[in-house]
């Protein structure tokens, strides 16, 4: 089975990857969508002051 | 001739550095005269095959942005280096861990357990946690594998220059690419910012650095000519590089440490400890007390920006807990 790897997505904002699956005949058996990205802001954020959030998840995304 | 070839990346981060470039404004269309642009994943299309196909050491200036926080990013950064001349950490999560370095506080089982597990809005009964490889019926799935601590991006490649801030600011980033193209770029390991700390630049007037007590931002409203930190407001300005323009204080807010520390300074927690306790006018162990508790958050704080730069950079936990001590 041929597997074609779109890596990384460039038309959103992060990261991402797509790997498509062919059969034999080159037509598409499935499809995936993966997000490598990970960072854990809703752990970090746990036990910071309440007041200081709005200067830090807003780095979650800064575009 | 052909021109200089810059690559901009981002690793663990949030797209506000790319951000920041944009906001040079009309000035971006000067440096895509001066230069090829043969990277930018946000706003250029490419794949990873393309850079590795490129000749070891044919981009000139690499600006690499984001924390080192899973082995893709390790990966990219090793790569870009093998590919550039010159590499950037560019803004505070490249240079200090930035808020991705937060991450260091908790271990990679507690960041799993709470975003795959826990979280209300979640959809997964079963409880399913990411994992590097997967079997499905076609063939196999490959995910990146968090490290087990955010590092900088220094603590893994060799980097020559440092653009603080989160993000640097458009005209700082302009200064930069000019220092670059003009051949007046410091010795290799300059941060590119002041080099005073802010508090020697804070236009705030200062009296007698003397507090009885720590006040949160929400609990007064600071006067916006006086320093913060006399005002009983935590601010990180006397252990933080100068440079930045001062827009949280501007905004009568007090600094948390985006630039990291002032030359001379090796760990900015540790300083800031130093500074605040210097000023704190209490004698007795109930005092002491006392201001302990007014300070909620004095890791999360004294290491805003820089927990994954500092000399403790990350918390300890015993073996069994996981988050192993690299």
């Amino acid at each position: 089975m041929k597997k074609i790897s779109i890596d990384p997505i460039t038309r959103l904002e992060g990261h991402g990857k797509i790997e498509i699956f062919l059969d034999d005949a080159g037509e598409v058996q499935n499809t995936y969508l993966q997000i490598p990205e990970l960072r854990g802001f809703e752990k970090f954020c746990e036990g910071r002051p309440v007041e200081e959030l709005p200067r830090i998840v807003t780095r979650i995304c800064g575009v | 001739m052909a021109k200089p070839k810059v690559a901009l990346y981002w690793v663990a981060g949030c797209g506000g550095c790319d951000v920041a470039v944009l906001d040079t404004n009309e000035k971006i269309l000067d440096i895509a005269n001066l230069v090829d642009i043969v990277l930018w994943p946000v706003a250029l299309d490419f794949k990873y095959h393309h850079v590795e196909a490129m000749p070891d050491g044919s981009i000139d200036l690499a600006l690499i942005n984001g924390a080192i926080r899973n082995t893709e990013h390790k990966k990219m950064a090793e790569l870009l280096r093998a590919k550039s001349k010159v590499v950037v950490a560019f803004g505070s999560c490249a240079y200090l861990g930035g808020i991705p370095g937060l991450g260091n506080f908790v271990s990679n089982a507690e960041i799993f357990k709470r975003v795959y597990q826990e979280i209300p809005s979640n959809a997964n009964a079963e409880g399913t946690l990411p994992q590097t490889h997967v079997k499905v019926p076609e063939g196999e799935l490959e995910l990146p594998a968090l490290m087990d601590s955010v590092l900088t991006l220094a603590q893994v490649v060799k980097v020559e220059y440092f653009l603080p801030g989160c993000p640097p600011a458009p005209d700082a980033i302009m200064k930069l690419v000019e220092l670059w193209a003009t051949g007046k770029l410091p010795p290799p390991g300059a941060v590119i910012a002041s080099d005073k700390s802010l508090c020697d630049e804070c236009d705030r007037v200062k009296e007698e650095k003397k507090i009885t007590r720590v006040f949160r931002s929400h609990q007064i409203v600071p006067d916006r000519k006086r320093c913060l930190l006399e005002q009983g407001l935590l601010c990180c300005g006397p252990a933080t590089r100068g440079g930045c323009g001062q827009k949280c204080i501007n905004a009568n807010m007090p600094c948390r440490g985006c630039f990291g520390p002032p030359p001379g300074v090796v760990d900015q927690g540790a300083k800031l400890v130093s500074a605040i306790a210097s000023i704190y006018q209490g004698n007795t162990q109930a005092d002491i007390a006392r201001m302990m508790d007014e300070i909620v958050d004095p890791a999360g704080t004294f290491y805003r920006f820089g927990l994954a730069n500092s000399l403790l950079q990350r918390k300890r936990f015993p073996a069994p807990q996981g988050g192993s001590a690299k």
